[in-house]
């Protein structure tokens, strides 16, 4: 239990610390004083020490993107917890079995093809189309094991990608490839205030509830009959879990595009750290995505400044070997 | 939004004269651009439709970042090489009369991100192209007005607000005209140089067809039958391959090209992508070796800005005609 | 006496029945035992008593009461069932996975529980699973881990223990150590129900037995009575006697 305590207070700790010194990080020269003169005085109304247009740069790009960084990569961490436990699936997450390219394409549709519903509901319905569309696809080729889950998560991903792809082309005028590669790659260059709101609220309506399961995903851990007699209720429960999943996913890709292999990263990486049990597990894994993914999208924005980087190459970088590390355990376990 | 004043201005048949005095009423005042007032800051404000964002310019603009070599060059073309504080995505080194009248450093080689961008403190971002306005890139244009700074789009390279119709030189100058608006300075001797070189080009008669290949190997990416490298192939007497297409741009397999059987190629020589590499390229594909145009080696080269709307265009075309008239 | 009453319990695969109309009374602070060969359903049937597989029809009555038409988690306070052969992927330890067990006392978010601690190290303490409680349960050997199972059922402080196959990868100390914990929680109350293929260790220690064969019931009863060598040439096509066990003097089923 100590180790959980310390691991809760590092990882509190190191969220904040890594807000604080993200926004002092950017390509404008902006000394540490005038940028938390900025942020107080926008938070106490008073006048800020910079000039407009920095004060801009502070306020306006940098504090809500990193903000915004923290609730995606937290919640991402977090629906990829969710979704290991209740598919008993290692490998599970929400990019790699399509729920982020089905919310991707969910969110395009709403922008481009002018359907009148909210983004994050059109996303949360892509996430969700995506997937009751992997796991049909995969408990069709037989039982429903880890490796049939990824394989047909990775068809529905690559399809939903393709329609993505399609749509952008079809409706957009101008340059379209960046605008494609933010959604399928994700990117958080157009995190501003409402973004961070919608990602934000999400997390609290959603995420919060869903950090509190940890018990009710243990009981998964021997199976379905095993869970129903704990007293759990296990059709209804796997479909909460998961709908509430997808709900988030949905908000989260709605505002950052489909940011892969945070959700399969940051669990394993908690695991090491405090063990498997899920309660512990994730509002840990939460709080280290949050932190994980402020960096990854400060490397993306700072380390070949001025240009901008998609933050996904960047998880996808450090996600994918890990992915391979973890397949070739389980060769070597089976 | 008013795009219909925007159509109206962009009229290829309205002269350039006519936009002069169209511009003026938008603005207000009919003596702010053909003879802008001594001191530029009592001028009344200029309005534009750019690209279906209305931008209101109180005075002209004092600190420029230029995006894209167009921008850059028709700035320097109107002598407002001092008002750039800084430039980015540029295409290629400034051409050679202008040399020493840009002091501002590239911000980068790239597109480059709004905060670089509104670390140089700008009243005004121009860009050569509208992609640059986008919030991974140099912002949008909401925030940028927001925090006070303009945007504004070279016309010819608007695509949100749909297509564009054929490019003109009169749409052109009528740009060169806008812009010397924005920024109270008088166009007429550039616009009567520009027509002077213009009426001076001998078009070619001998009723060849042309290739022009802007870049990519696999699918090349070719000059089609609306934007400047139609303009300046009709004007040089060639007749470009592609003009059938309704586009700016376009992709067009290789085997169209072999079975167009081009006379001449005009290449695009850019930093990032040049002629040279061009012409390995022809000559290295067996079914593009064998044209003759490859064989005979009929290649003409344009450096890549005056391939897009702009002060160059009228250069290129006259680079273009006198390549040709080389060519045996 | 009071008794576990499974009424008319039938659970189909399409349209094939597993279990087909079972009904028989388990003595309340009783163990019953559950035989059959191979495929007759055993394992369905105690599953079906759980709740965690679906009957087509039938009652499970305590006191009058029908678990089945509880909500589960104030089922799994009262009944708690151990499968066979149950495994994870997930790197639990052992002391995770009984803590589990509390799980239907707790409340939804995980709280409410004081003693879960005292309950899991006793828990583990009485199936013999202390020394696997810091390892993780997937590197444990079936038997071991047969007894972090058991100790979680433990941790559930059920009324009813349902045991499929408990014997199953224990050794034969073990499974007399089984035999002796079924013993103590018969006597405090505890009513066991286990499916077993060990004919003869059902005989031994049984205070009941149901005899099923093609998921029916062929016999129940008290297990001297109800095991007559008739029956079980009828039922397994075996030949057997009752005699004593030389070393504790109780019946003895021989087989041969």
């Amino acid at each position: 239990m100590t180790r959980v305590v310390i691991a809760a207070i590092v990882l509190g700790a190191a969220l904040v610390a890594s807000i604080t010194t993200a926004v002092m990080i950017g390509s404008a020269d902006i000394g540490v004083a005038d940028v938390w003169g900025s942020v107080v005085a926008h938070l106490t109304g008073g006048a800020s020490p910079l000039d407009t247009l920095r004060d801009g740069i502070v306020w306006q790009l940098r504090l809500p993107r990193i903000l915004t960084a923290a609730a995606v990569g937290a919640g991402l961490a977090l629906v990829g917890c969710v979704m290991q436990a209740v598919t008993r699936n290692q490998l599970a997450d929400p990019y790699l079995l399509g729920l982020s390219s089905g919310a991707s394409l969910g969110a395009v549709a709403v922008v481009l093809l002018g359907i009148g519903i909210l983004l994050p509901v059109a996303a949360f319905g892509g996430a969700m189309l995506a997937l009751v569309a992997t796991l049909g696809l995969a408990s069709a080729f037989g039982p429903l094991t880890p490796t049939r889950t990824v394989l047909a998560g990775v068809a529905v991903s690559s399809f939903a990608a393709a329609l993505t792809s399609f749509v952008i082309f079809w409706t957009a005028t101008g340059d379209s490839y960046r605008e494609i590669l933010g959604w399928l790659l994700g990117s958080l260059a157009g995190a501003r205030w409402p973004e961070a709101a919608i990602a934000g609220v999400a997390m609290l309506v959603v995420g919060v509830p869903l950090m509190l399961t940890g018990r009710v995903l243990d009981a998964f851990a021997f199976g379905d009959r095993a869970a129903a007699s704990l007293g759990v209720p296990v059709v209804g429960a796997r479909w909460a879990l998961l709908g509430a999943s997808a709900l988030l996913t949905g908000a989260l890709v709605a505002v950052s595009g489909s940011i892969g292999f945070v959700g399969l990263v940051l669990p394993h990486a908690v695991r090491l750290m405090i063990g498997p049990g899920n309660r512990a597990l994730l509002p840990l894994s939460a709080l280290a995505g949050g932190v994980f993914l402020i960096w990854a999208d400060t490397f993306a924005r700072a380390a070949f400044d001025p240009r901008e980087l998609p933050v996904g190459i960047v998880t996808a970088l450090i996600g994918a070997p890990v992915f391979a590390v973890l397949l070739l355990r389980r060769r070597s376990m089976a | 939004m008013n795009t219909r004043t925007r159509h109206h201005l962009r009229r290829p048949t309205l002269a350039a004269a006519a936009s002069v005095a169209g511009l003026a009423l938008l603005a207000g005042c009919s003596a702010v651009s053909a003879n802008p007032s001594p001191e530029p800051s009592t001028a009344a404000s200029v309005t534009v439709d750019n690209c279906g964002t209305s931008v209101t310019f109180d005075t002209a603009p004092e600190r420029v970042v230029a995006i894209k070599s167009t921008s850059v060059e028709l700035m320097l073309a109107l002598g407002l090489g001092d008002r750039i504080v800084a430039t980015a995505f540029t295409d290629g080194p400034v051409p050679e009369q202008w040399s020493g009248e840009l002091n501002a450093p590239e911000l980068s080689a790239f597109m480059p991100n709004e905060e670089s961008v509104l670390d140089v403190e700008p009243d005004l971002v121009y860009s050569g192209w509208e992609s640059a306005f986008a919030a991974d890139a140099a912002g949008t244009r909401d925030e940028l007005a927001g925090l006070g700074v303009a945007s504004y789009v070279q016309p010819a390279a608007c695509r949100s607000t749909g297509a564009l119709p054929k490019l003109t030189f009169d749409e052109i100058f009528s740009e060169i005209t806008e812009l010397a608006a924005i920024f109270r300075v008088d166009p007429a001797e550039l616009l009567a140089a520009q027509q002077q070189t213009l009426d001076a080009i001998e078009p070619d008669t001998r009723g060849l067809t042309a290739l022009w290949y802007s870049s990519g190997s696999d699918i090349p990416y070719v000059g089609a039958g609306l934007g400047a490298p139609e303009l300046i192939l009709e004007t040089a007497g060639l007749t470009n391959i592609a003009s059938d297409v309704d586009a700016t741009w376009d992709s067009l397999g290789w085997e169209a090209i072999v079975a167009a059987d081009p006379d001449v190629i005009v290449l695009v020589d850019a930093t990032w992508n040049t002629a040279a590499d061009k012409i390995a390229r022809l000559e290295s594909n067996p079914a593009t070796a064998a044209l003759p145009a490859v064989a005979d080696k009929r290649y003409i080269i344009v450096p890549f800005a005056s391939g897009e709307a702009g002060v160059r265009t009228v250069d290129a075309a006259a680079s273009v005609a006198e390549q040709l008239a080389a060519l045996p | 006496m009071t008794a576990v009453e499974v009424r008319e319990l039938t659970v189909r695969v399409g349209d094939r029945p597993l279990v087909d109309g079972v009904g028989f009374d388990a003595p309340e602070g009783g163990f019953t035992a559950i035989v059959g060969p191979n495929g007759a359903g055993k394992s369905t049937l105690l599953r079906a008593v759980a709740g965690v597989e679906h009957a087509a029809s039938g009652m499970v009555l305590l006191g009058g009461e029908d678990l089945l038409a509880l909500p589960r988690r104030q089922r799994a306070r009262i009944l708690a069932l151990v499968e066979q052969d149950a495994t994870t992927e997930l790197p639990l330890t052992g002391r995770d996975v009984v803590r589990l067990g509390r799980s239907p006392h707790e409340s939804l978010l995980g709280g409410g529980d004081r003693d879960a601690a005292d309950v899991v190290a006793a828990a583990l303490e009485r199936a013999g699973a202390t020394e696997f409680a810091t390892r993780d349960v997937t590197t444990l050997s079936g038997g071991e881990r047969q007894r972090v199972l058991l100790a979680r059922a433990l941790a559930q402080q059920p009324r009813i223990l349902l045991l499929d196959e408990p014997t199953n990868h224990l050794d034969l100390a073990a499974q007399l150590d089984m035999v002796r914990l079924v013993g103590e929680l018969v006597a405090e109350g505890v009513t066991v129900i286990a499916a077993l293929h060990d004919l003869s260790l059902a005989a031994a220690h049984a205070d009941a037995v149901v005899v099923l064969a093609g998921g029916r019931v062929a016999a129940h009863g008290a297990t001297e009575a109800t095991l007559t060598p008739d029956l079980i040439h009828e039922v397994f096509g075996v030949r057997a006697e009752w005699t004593r066990n030389p070393i504790t003097g109780r019946p003895l089923l021989a087989v041969g």
